[in-house]
């Protein structure tokens, strides 16, 4: 009786069983990667209805962040400020702007400017930025260098893994007070003595129980 | 109790929760076994579960094409920034609720500008800091999205300017002839600028008419104190100097005006901290069974109409042991039965051998002779100035039913033209004796402000929307007295008008501010030259401090009293005659709150009933009539009749029907209409609350009602302990000593807690009342979704801490304990060992986490738990709230979604608040006593203590050391953070020897 199957059909079940690992494995990778904050939110840049550049007023011109962040040390929000923040300077300064014609736009008419958010943690984490800011970890941390941004863009994923990176060994991020809003500050030599002295003095001890964050 | 355990002795006394538990029913033995009922986790509405989970296949494919990234969200800063608002740090402000003759003082925590939370004021004389279940819903209330939003004329849309160019020209009219034809009908309030203007309309319109009324009132207490000393004056308790109080169908812990003040001093005189404190007395005679019934010593149930008759029994009483109240003349009192003459006898001794440091007082439910007869035996008793003080009523306009009722009879007669109707709705809540629809109909112009268009709107030509107490600028004056300013936390939602904006119109015609009205007021009463700075201290204050009314000296000779009593002889019902008693509605009050969810949802302490009311029969009248629960009876009185299910609770007085107002409303909105059964047309404006002669008959067909009462029963194990003050100190180690087990071992190797801060919680239940003040204060703390009618009926009712009831003793006259059970925070938690996916777990603090986005909803741990505490989201609640509803939400704590479980935090969200507070306050320690959990903080009678039973000087610390404390269920070895403390009674042992031979319940049996 002629063989109804061709011989090459009795690899057939081993090459079933290679494509489906294959299968199983790239898409748990595809997903791992790709459905990752790491590929989905880094990078996230939006354009915003002001063309505010960071670059300009926070590297060049040298404002503190806590000039317009106003709360970031004393609230849970830094604070997006207000349109009179911005109508502190542009009264005098670019007051006939075609860019800044949104911001006048809003003092005139009292409607508030909606901002795109860029940094989100997920709804059901409660972050605190003064918990952090008031003891010793800079803004640069998780914004990245705002200072050098025309546009602002998300740099870290803001997922529980990197969150927890930090808060199991917060040693490389502290700084001095002082230093919590310069952007190109780096740890110098002497870091560990700092980190070892500030951690006892300000009572470092970040949360890793669930309830640090949600609640 | 046949399903004790052998396990533990017993706690004393044999509990049960139910009717159905004590019969042991089919439907009580389901409910044990089943973890929810039948049925609980099917889909009851059109959809089925396949064709939703079809819905939903379809709906995740969908979302996929939509892409990984987050949604875009919008950051939406002010233009210009409000002084002193930081968003992310809330604000505190002092402000007040007017509730009949008092105010109550209140700080609300605002978000943004969005209140979110109400709570007690501490310095405020009417709160001392806490909250009841009304003052924490009427923050759902300012939003509920039903709220009238339209100037409405003749249910047309209009607005508030053509109202105020149509009362220009109405009030040209009436001033023409002096205001004759006008009149205005709102309810009592005690204010100095609503005072103010009264008077001012008054002297503009000489021949109009003001009428206040409401339909549950103060009034018969004043007229009661007027009937004795000739002056309308209002008592005030000061019950932490009372050694002995008897209470005469006065549930002042909970329904009567100023409870929240006397539950907390009743409860200072009887905490037993330590165990040789001393402890008061508490005896009550009432009809219906109550949260005071529940808490006394020595409880006599009597029908609420043989009252007068005993306390003129006590009055002969202390008469005969030579303290005379001075009632008597030629008139004795009425018949007694022996029993009622052995009570009385007992409790005169009682009352006098504590002389002045006793106090006698009369519910509102009784006629105001009642009240002056009490006052009369506390001025014999020498109470007077000791345990209670008279304050003349300032700034008030009293309710006055009579003048209600014959404005009535003018409107009927033709002689009304325009009523004003403020805060009022009189077309749904007058007793059934009068017809103000009638009358209504009669009046050509009918103006009428509220909260919402309700029945009275739908009936007038002008209805206005008003603005909530949140929304508005007033004042007003507290029950002793105290000044009290309101100040709006939030602009009208709705665009309405508050009354002091109404009242001004009405006299001035002019359209002006709320803010200005209320300092003219003030400019002619503060000292001059200080008025700013006195009125920015009274609002960061919320009162003038010391502004309370001195103790008025009254002339208590009785001589009034005795000559109407001549007159109107007290006589007590014949023994068959079933009687009716009417009580506001602990949901809904006399129906204001009847759209409230949160009350709705919130079960009766004593029915355990929500979303309803009933009739509420004795064990022995049910079986004489051969009714069981939820049959439909027929209740008829004075022509009126009402057809509404029974429900039977044990321990009410045999012969009385007990039923609550404020049910049945038809344009309440949509939470409220058509729930439960409207009684105003039983009631009658000249026996408000007591009615003999009602006739009861089945009416046939069944009526279902929800009742959490049968809910997660703990079968009979001892969970409650009690016992009497004078054993517990012979013995203080039987507290203890009720529960015996062998030691206990556990199968993991423990972990220590002994660092950093390991949070506990003690309950008292000595101090506990059961008003469900906690369960409320959670709900809105935490997010806590509304499951409706039908989803609590199947035990679905998400309360975090739900108040237990339980019976023990004879079914016709047993006593009545409450326990409010959160979660209790096990340190081998058996809901942890059971979650596949980790969702539940330990932090280093002790605290049972629940992780929300880990939650894939097996509900095992709800399985697992033994204190059956853990709540679960059937459906998405929450998904169809409306937009004021989410602004009413805590922006600190996550609002939870279908298929996830939940429970009891301890307040999570408050002790990081603290903590953050302390670190950055120098990274101090936080304090004991700096958080306040949410239903601590509520409690009246401070019976839940919080803090970190790792430092042994806390004063949770110092209560679990205490001798009272126990572990529920502690033999489970699952070492629960909350403990309770035992409830202790102070019977007296001659009046435990009456109760021995003649029982609990009065007249003649």
């Amino acid at each position: 009786m002629a063989q109804i199957f061709p011989r090459w059909t009795t690899r057939l079940p081993l090459f079933a069983a290679v494509v489906v690992v294959a299968v199983i494995v790239g898409g748990v990778g595809f997903f791992w990667y790709y459905g990752s904050p790491e590929y989905t939110h880094v990078g996230y840049r939006p354009t915003q209805p002001v063309a505010y550049s960071h670059k300009l007023h926070a590297g060049d011109l040298g404002i503190d962040c806590r000039y317009c962040h106003t709360s970031v040390e004393s609230s849970a929000t830094a604070v997006v400020p207000p349109t009179q923040t911005c109508m502190n300077c542009h009264t005098l300064i670019l007051s006939e702007s075609e860019k800044l014609l949104p911001v006048r736009e809003s003092w005139a008419t009292g409607m508030p400017i909606e901002w795109v958010r860029v940094n989100k943690v997920a709804d059901y984490a409660f972050f605190d930025h003064s918990a952090h800011v008031t003891k010793g970890i800079g803004c640069v941390t998780c914004h990245g260098n705002v200072a050098q941004m025309e546009k602002v863009m998300q740099v870290e994923p803001l997922s529980m893994g990197w969150c927890l990176d930090c808060h199991r060994n917060p040693d490389p991020h502290l700084r001095p007070l002082d230093k919590i809003t310069d952007m190109k500050w780096q740890p110098g030599s002497e870091h560990a003595e700092f980190v070892e002295r500030v951690k006892k003095e300000w009572k470092i001890d970040p949360p890793v129980d669930c309830s640090g964050c949600h609640r | 109790m046949s399903e004790q355990k052998s396990n533990n002795r017993g706690t004393g006394k044999d509990y049960w929760r139910s009717l159905d538990q004590l019969a042991q029913s089919e439907r009580y033995k389901e409910f044990l076994q089943r973890e929810f009922p039948e049925g609980a986790s099917e889909h009851s509405n059109a959809w089925s579960r396949r064709n939703f989970l079809g819905i939903m296949g379809a709906s995740l494919a969908l979302a996929g094409l939509t892409g990984c990234r987050q949604p875009e969200e919008k950051i939406v800063p002010y233009v210009r920034p409000p002084e002193e608002v930081i968003p992310g740090i809330p604000q505190q402000y002092a402000t007040a609720m007017p509730f009949g003759l008092d105010a109550l003082g209140l700080v609300v925590e605002s978000h943004v500008g969005r209140p979110t939370k109400i709570e007690g004021n501490a310095h405020h004389p009417s709160t001392l800091g806490a909250a009841s279940v009304f003052m924490q819903a009427e923050l759902l209330t300012m939003y509920d999205p039903d709220r009238s939003k339209l100037v409405l004329n003749n249910g047309r849309e209009s607005t508030w300017d053509s109202f105020v160019a149509y009362w220009r020209e109405r009030a040209d009219i009436h001033k023409a002839d002096r205001g004759k034809g006008l009149a205005v009908l709102t309810s009592p309030f005690a204010s100095p600028t609503l005072f103010r203007l009264k008077n001012e309309f008054l002297r503009a319109y000489r021949d109009a008419t003001w009428v206040s009324w409401e339909p549950i009132s103060e009034e018969p207490v004043v007229e009661g104190m007027r009937l004795l000393t000739g002056e309308p004056l209002m008592p005030v308790y000061r019950l932490e100097k009372a050694e002995v109080i008897a209470a005469f169908d006065c549930d002042f812990v909970f329904s009567e005006p100023g409870s929240i003040v006397n539950a907390r001093r009743f409860m200072d005189g009887r905490r037993v901290a330590v165990d040789f404190d001393p402890m008061n007395r508490l005896y009550v005679a009432e009809a219906a069974f109550t949260p005071t019934g529940a808490v006394a010593d020595h409880r006599l149930a009597l029908q609420a109409g043989r009252i007068p008759a005993l306390l003129l029994g006590l009055a002969e009483a202390l008469l005969n042991l030579g303290a005379d109240p001075g009632v008597f003349q030629r008139q004795r009192p009425p018949q007694l039965t022996e029993h009622e003459r052995a009570w009385c006898l007992e409790l005169a001794k009682d009352l006098l051998i504590r002389r002045g440091k006793s106090v006698v007082m009369a519910g509102r439910k009784q006629p105001a002779h009642v009240h002056a007869i009490a006052m009369a035996i506390n001025a014999a008793l020498g109470g007077v100035g000791q345990t209670v003080s008279l304050k003349l009523l300032t700034d008030a306009s009293l309710p006055d039913t009579q003048a209600f009722a014959s404005l009535i009879n003018d409107m009927k007669g033709g002689r009304v033209q325009t009523l004003i109707t403020i805060g009022l709705n009189p077309a749904y809540n007058t007793p059934g004796s009068l017809d103000f629809g009638g009358g209504l109909e009669r009046v050509e112009h009918r103006i009428h402000m509220g909260l919402y268009a309700d029945e009275t709107a739908a009936k007038s030509t002008w209805h206005l929307p008003q603005a909530h107490f949140l929304e508005s600028w007033s004042d007003a004056r507290a029950a002793d007295g105290t000044i009290t300013f309101m100040q709006p936390l939030i602009a009208p939602l709705y665009g309405g008008h508050s009354d002091v904006e109404l009242y001004s119109l009405l006299v001035t015609g002019r359209d002006r501010a709320g803010y200005d009205i209320v300092r003219e007021t003030w400019q002619d009463r503060f000292p001059r030259g200080l008025f700013e700075s006195k009125w920015q201290q009274t609002l960061h204050d919320g009162l003038v401090e010391g502004s309370a009314t001195p103790d008025e000296n009254a002339d208590l000779g009785a001589l009034r009293l005795v000559r109407y009593l001549e007159q109107h002889p007290v006589s007590a019902p014949a023994a068959d005659e079933i009687e009716l008693v009417l009580t506001p509605s602990m949901a809904t009050y006399d129906g204001r709150y009847a759209n409230n969810g949160w009350l709705q949802e919130c079960p009766d302490p004593v029915t355990k009933l929500a979303w309803d009311n009933a009739a509420c029969l004795s064990p022995a009248m049910a079986r004489r009539l051969g009714v069981k629960n939820e049959d439909v009876v027929s209740l008829r009185i004075g022509g009126k009749s009402v057809d509404m299910p029974v429900w039977i609770v044990p321990g009410q007085a045999d012969h009385t029907v007990v039923t609550s107002l404020g049910y049945g409303r038809t344009a309440a909105g949509r939470v409220g209409n058509g729930v439960g059964f409207d009684t105003y047309p039983l009631r009658s404006h000249l026996e408000p609350y007591v009615r003999r002669g009602v006739t009861l008959a089945p009416a046939g067909g069944s009526y279902p009602l929800a009742n959490t009462q049968d809910h997660g029963s703990m079968e009979g194990r001892p969970l409650v302990r009690e016992m009497a003050v004078g054993d517990y100190r012979k013995h203080p180690g039987a507290i203890a000593e009720m529960e015996e087990h062998p030691p206990l071992k556990s199968l993991w190797e423990e972990h220590s807690y002994d660092t950093g801060y390991q949070w506990g919680m003690s309950i008292d239940l000595n101090a506990c009342i059961g008003c469900n003040a906690c369960t409320i204060a959670c709900q809105a703390e935490n997010n806590i979704p509304l499951v409706g009618k039908e989803q609590t009926r199947k035990g679905r009712e998400m309360h975090w801490i739900r108040v237990d009831r339980y019976f023990n003793g004879d079914v016709d006259q047993p006593e009545m304990v409450h326990q409010p059970v959160p979660c209790q925070h096990c340190e081998n938690a058996p809901c942890e060992q059971v979650c596949p996916v980790a969702a539940t777990v330990h932090d280093k603090e002790g605290l049972n986490l629940m992780v929300y986005n880990r939650c894939i909803g097996t509900r095992y741990c709800s399985n697992n738990c033994p204190y059956k505490v853990r709540r679960f989201n059937f459906f998405n609640y929450t998904r169809d709230y409306a937009e004021t509803i989410k602004m009413a939400q805590n922006p600190d704590v996550t609002v939870r979604s279908r298929g996830v479980m939940e429970k009891c935090t301890y307040c999570l969200q408050r002790i990081n608040e603290a903590r953050q507070v302390a670190k950055k306050d120098g990274n101090r320690e936080i304090r004991d006593g700096e958080i306040l959990t949410a239903c601590q903080q509520a409690c009246p009678t401070r019976a839940i203590v919080f803090g970190n039973i790792n430092d042994p000087d806390s004063e949770v610390s110092t209560a679990r050391a205490r001798n009272r404390t126990y572990y529920l269920l502690g033999y489970l070895n699952v070492k629960p953070r909350t403990s309770y403390m035992a409830k202790l009674r102070n019977p007296m042992e001659s009046m435990l020897n009456v109760e021995k031979t003649y029982g609990k319940q009065g007249g003649d049996r």
